[in-house]
């Protein structure tokens, strides 16, 4: 690690830390909270845009650890880490049966089937009524613990386990794992032929982005104390989508940003939800049309016209980075 | 409960159904074919079809046999600016279409909700007369419908298989390329294409405002019936969008009747997993190399 990515480490440990003490309003600290269990969720939802495909269920998968935690919680009595477990490992189970079906298919069909998929979980929460309370959700979800009531005291529970998750997810990104996923959706004939088990890379990485959205779904009925069907919709999952893709779709960072972005302003605008939307809408359609790698994309670009006057002067002198490789969106 | 009476009417609703289906996933299926564009809005251009023929009745007065086409060709030609705006982006581009025209489709639900607001709107009947076919009832209303519907199919069949433009249309389906050096102006036949689709999506979308009610969420029903047909038959098949079309509303109509809208969806959902699973490129369609 260098000097200066140290510096910058303390600095956003310091903001992230020490933010709730500026203000008591609890207002702001339940942003932070939204932050930071969003952020766990579309990070999770990277790895598997990493690795080629868009998933548009991803609430759903969300919605097996609320529920599943919920139930163990208030049905069965048990305390609040067996319903964690439970609910993670709810996801993981049903992302681990579904996974290797599903994954064979590419693109638009993964797309499509996926956004079936959403909307059969969502139609079985709202049928079976008798266990998930149906349409009404379920109310008085108690808190993982009693001193996590006020929302300051949640929202570093809730950083502890963002950092855990999206830390996670960094580290897999950086690891020959991650440099594996990448050649999968560059070039998925070539990295096979290259000795990477394609299905059993993208299995793996589905599961481990199903759990982490298990874990998220249980963080958040806790928080929210109540669970229901809309908050897992097909909307929800395009959000999260959103943040991947205004960030840009290849890289970490872009997720996190959209995540900052499409958490605050909604709570921003809370009085002009139909704008808000319209809103969104613009931004995924400008997004896509023109500039599909995003902000992360937008930054390189300006960077890149800042620094061709220098390059030129420099004549052929190299660049001390190495040339980031060519990154498309997954077809 | 499987009395001749029953079965006439799940019949007739079934036929009804269908070919509602088959006018949205025509549309869908033919901006996918020739332009490889996913048009997740396509719903939308159902609801402002239903709104504009919900206008021209009642503020307008007009009488519902012209309301309808020159409601439906309105609205086809309206959305052209947004051909202009919007879709040329996409055109060749089927992976940025699918997220792009996701946030077209939020975008014109919402601005809906902004001008119309959320409630439901009825648009009154044609007429409410019912014919009798032995024990079967046949609302006038719905007999219309099926007519038109079927009216629009023959007409589009004509267009696609009989005229110049419909004959470029196949050709830039079969091979972009080849269509191009053979003289095909491809951004013409874009436009033509998107205007057919628009038209049909329109169409399907105040029939549906008719039987049904006229809200700003009308066009979600329809975009999920349109995917389920789509795959069902294949994407970017013709002849496919009528088998899943007529497959769909009948399935709808015999199991919602019978057993409820849910195990209805259940049924079709799990169907189109399955088939996507074994077949991704449906019944008639053709696997991508």
């Amino acid at each position: 690690m260098t000097m200066r990515k140290r510096v910058y480490c303390v600095l956003a440990a310091i903001v992230l830390l020490g933010w709730p003490w500026l203000t008591d309003d609890r207002f702001f600290h339940h942003v932070g909270v939204l932050i930071c269990l969003t952020s766990i969720a579309a990070a999770s939802l990277h790895l598997i845009i990493r690795s080629g495909h868009v998933s548009l269920c991803h609430t759903a998968f969300m919605a097996f650890g609320a529920y599943g935690s919920t139930l163990t919680v208030m049905k069965l009595g048990m305390p609040w880490p067996v319903g964690l477990l439970v609910g993670t490992a709810l996801a993981a189970a049903v992302a681990a049966m579904i996974g290797p079906i599903v994954l064979r298919l590419t693109g638009k069909y993964f797309v499509l089937i996926t956004f079936l998929m959403g909307e059969v979980v969502r139609m079985a929460i709202v049928e079976s009524s008798d266990l998930t309370g149906g349409s009404n959700g379920i109310f008085d979800v108690p808190p993982p613990y009693p001193f996590l009531l006020s929302n300051r005291a949640y929202y570093y529970f809730a950083l502890a386990f963002a950092v855990f998750g999206v830390g996670f997810c960094a580290r897999l990104l950086t690891s020959e794992f991650g440099r594996a996923m990448d050649a999968i959706r560059e070039g998925e004939r070539l990295a096979e032929c290259s000795g990477i088990p394609v299905i059993r890379f993208k299995v793996t990485v589905f599961v481990i982005a199903c759990a982490l959205a298990g874990m998220t779904g249980s963080l958040q009925a806790h928080y929210i104390k109540f669970v229901g069907p809309d908050a897992y919709s097909g909307f929800q999952s395009l959000n999260l989508v959103i943040m991947n893709v205004i960030g840009g779709m290849t890289s970490l960072a872009g997720a996190l940003l959209g995540t900052v972005f499409m958490v605050t302003l909604p709570e921003l605008l809370r009085g002009y939800v139909n704008l808000q939307q319209i809103m969104f809408g613009a931004i995924l359609f400008a997004t896509m049309a023109f500039l599909p790698g995003g902000l992360i994309e937008l930054a390189r670009r300006v960077r890149g016209f800042f620094q061709r006057d220098k390059a030129v002067a420099q004549s052929v002198a190299p660049t001390s980075a190495p040339a980031r490789p060519q990154t498309r969106a997954p077809a | 409960v499987f009395n001749a009476t029953i079965l006439g009417q799940v019949f007739v609703n079934g036929v009804s159904l269908s070919a509602i289906y088959i006018l949205v996933a025509l549309g869908f299926t033919l901006l996918f074919g020739i332009m490889r564009v996913v048009n997740f809005a396509h719903g939308e251009f159902a609801m402002l079809g239903a709104f504009a023929l919900f206008h021209l009745i009642k503020d307008w007065h007009w009488p519902w046999l012209i309301a309808l086409p020159v409601g439906v060709i309105g609205v086809a030609l309206a959305s052209l600016v947004l051909e202009w705006l919007v879709f040329r982006w996409f055109y060749q581009r089927m992976f940025e279409s699918m997220i792009g025209l996701l946030g077209l489709n939020m975008m014109m639900m919402f601005g809906a909700v902004l001008i119309w607001d959320v409630h439901e709107r009825n648009i009154p009947s044609v007429s409410s007369d019912v014919l009798m076919m032995g024990d079967i009832i046949v609302p006038i209303d719905r007999l219309i419908v099926v007519v038109i519907a079927l009216a629009a199919l023959a007409g589009f069949y004509l267009f696609i298989r009989h005229t110049r433009a419909g004959l470029a249309m196949r050709a830039a389906a079969q091979d972009l390329e080849t269509a191009e050096t053979q003289g095909v102006n491809t951004r013409r036949t874009y436009k033509i294409a998107f205007f057919v689709a628009i038209l049909l999506a329109a169409l399907a979308g105040a029939l549906w405002g008719q039987i049904y009610a006229v809200s700003p969420f009308l066009g979600e029903r329809p975009l999920l019936m349109a995917f389920i047909v789509v795959i069902l038959g294949g994407m970017g098949s013709i002849p496919g969008a009528a088998l899943g079309g007529v497959l769909l509303g009948f399935t709808e109509s015999f199991v919602g009747t019978f057993y409820g809208a849910a195990w209805s969806a259940f049924l079709s959902f799990g169907v189109v997993i399955l088939l996507l699973i074994v077949r991704p490129w449906g019944i008639l369609g053709t696997p991508e190399s």
